[in-house]
């Protein structure tokens, strides 16, 4: 576990919040990209030894008070969505950037889909969960956000 | 991947799961959730840096005779409503009056706290929308909040300095109303689009016709009695049918006020916090 990963990893991780709370024009508000969970996976992926299942306690509990869902849901979507990425990580190293980019898209439509799933189960209604839009987005700046960490890791050097 | 990841993750589910479950039912879980949002603050505040940048540019570029003309048009509106808020006073002096003759307790105006909207949730599906007050300004989950034309929603969220409302017209949302012409009594449910409420429950034989207004009954003890709500703009009475199909237009701007007041309803809108989370059985 290196301090300065961490360091940089929360900072990553502030950000991410702050790009969804952003507010948006309407226009866009269908394609907002889960910032956060795209970060997560490109922590796991690139710093395997300092950012792991742990993360998923912290995190899914802020974004509960953030959206307002039922507490835990988050955790539950997020355990899950980090143990496949961590699952995955060493094939997605020899992936090229579209192959990468159609594996964030399925890990991000099965999150959308587990939030839907558990707020069915839980709750006597339906409460609709925009399953396509955020997973395409996210899908769409994954390459964008996986070239800006190379370049910053090679110009910080690691 | 490090030895036993996979029962680690299935601990941590079950525990998530755990959590889910005590949040529907014990109240002491929303601390949790108290907590977090003063972590969330920082984040939330740089987040909404670009929109007050840009009202702070807007404010210190207007020109002083923008200034002067937006005073001069303040100041004419500040004289009529301060002749209508002299006819309330003797009207309410005389309404207190009447009451006691009738040996009801007396309606007192309510307090209010004046707050700003600082973020609406991205979510498209819900009509929800964030304030700039919270906890520490003695905000409660259930709290009434209006705008300048009506009644626009109640806080269902608390965090420190933030707090999360639901709008009328959010498809969860249901109220107890009247209409103000005659008393009829209707529950006003939220459609999930910002400029439609539809009316439940109406009999075909009711009499409601288009442009009555919808004030609140006060009934579910949420919202204090005889604010406006929306203002009916169809009636539809179908013959073999029970219920007449009624949809109103909401009288607060739910998708342009800035400005909201949050009411502190003496006695009787208050529901204390533990009774809400207490599911009925």
């Amino acid at each position: 576990m290196s301090v300065a990963a961490l360091l940089i990893g929360l900072v990553a991780i502030f950000f991410g919040f702050v790009m969804e709370h952003l507010p948006v024009p309407d226009l866009i508000v269908w394609f907002q990209p889960l910032w956060v969970l795209v970060i997560i996976t490109l922590l796991v992926f690139q710093a395997p030894s300092t950012f792991g299942l742990w993360l998923a306690v912290p995190l899914g509990l802020l974004m509960d008070a953030e959206q307002g869902t039922l507490l835990g849901t988050h955790v539950f979507t997020l355990a899950i969505h980090i143990f496949l990425v961590q699952l995955f990580f060493r094939r997605m190293e020899i992936f090229n950037v579209f192959q990468q980019l159609a594996v964030v898209l399925v890990l991000a439509l099965l999150h959308q889909l587990l939030r839907f799933w558990l707020a069915q189960v839980l709750f006597d209604f339906a409460h609709p969960v925009d399953i396509w839009g955020p997973a395409l987005s996210s899908a769409f700046v994954w390459p964008w956000l996986f070239a800006l960490t190379r370049l910053l890791m090679h110009r910080f050097g690691r | 991947m490090p030895p036993y990841q996979g029962q680690r993750t299935l601990l941590i589910c079950l525990l998530a799961l755990a959590l889910m479950w005590a949040d529907q039912r014990y109240p002491f879980v929303q601390s949790l959730r108290y907590l977090s949002g003063y972590v969330l603050y920082p984040a939330q505040q740089l987040s909404l840096l670009p929109s007050s940048l840009a009202e702070w540019m807007g404010e210190s570029t207007t020109s002083r005779r923008d200034l002067l003309d937006e005073n001069k048009q303040l100041s004419a509106r500040n004289l009529v409503l301060e002749l209508k808020a002299q006819r309330l006073a003797s009207l309410e002096a005389e309404n207190i009056e009447l009451r006691e003759l009738l040996s009801a307790s007396e309606q007192v105006d309510d307090k209010v706290l004046v707050t700003t909207v600082v973020a609406v949730d991205p979510d498209p599906f819900t009509k929800q929308i964030l304030i700039n007050k919270g906890g520490e300004d003695g905000v409660f989950i259930g709290q009434p909040v209006l705008d300048a034309y009506g009644l626009l929603g109640q806080v269902v969220d608390v965090l420190p300095h933030t707090s999360r409302v639901m709008m009328i017209a959010d498809s969860n949302h249901a109220m107890p109303v009247q209409i103000n012409r005659n008393g009829v009594r209707a529950i006003a449910t939220g459609t999930g689009s910002l400029d439609r409420l539809e009316l439940i429950y109406v009999p075909n034989t009711a009499d409601i016709q288009e442009g009555d207004l919808l004030v609140s009954s006060g009934l579910g003890g949420r919202y204090p009695r005889g604010y406006p709500v929306a203002v009916v703009d169809k009636v539809e009475h179908n013959a073999g049918e029970m219920f007449a199909t009624v949809t109103a237009t909401p009288s607060a701007h739910l998708d342009r006020s800035r400005m909201l007041l949050l009411i502190f309803s003496q006695g009787a809108g208050q529901v204390p916090p533990e009774d809400l989370w207490r599911i009925p059985r």
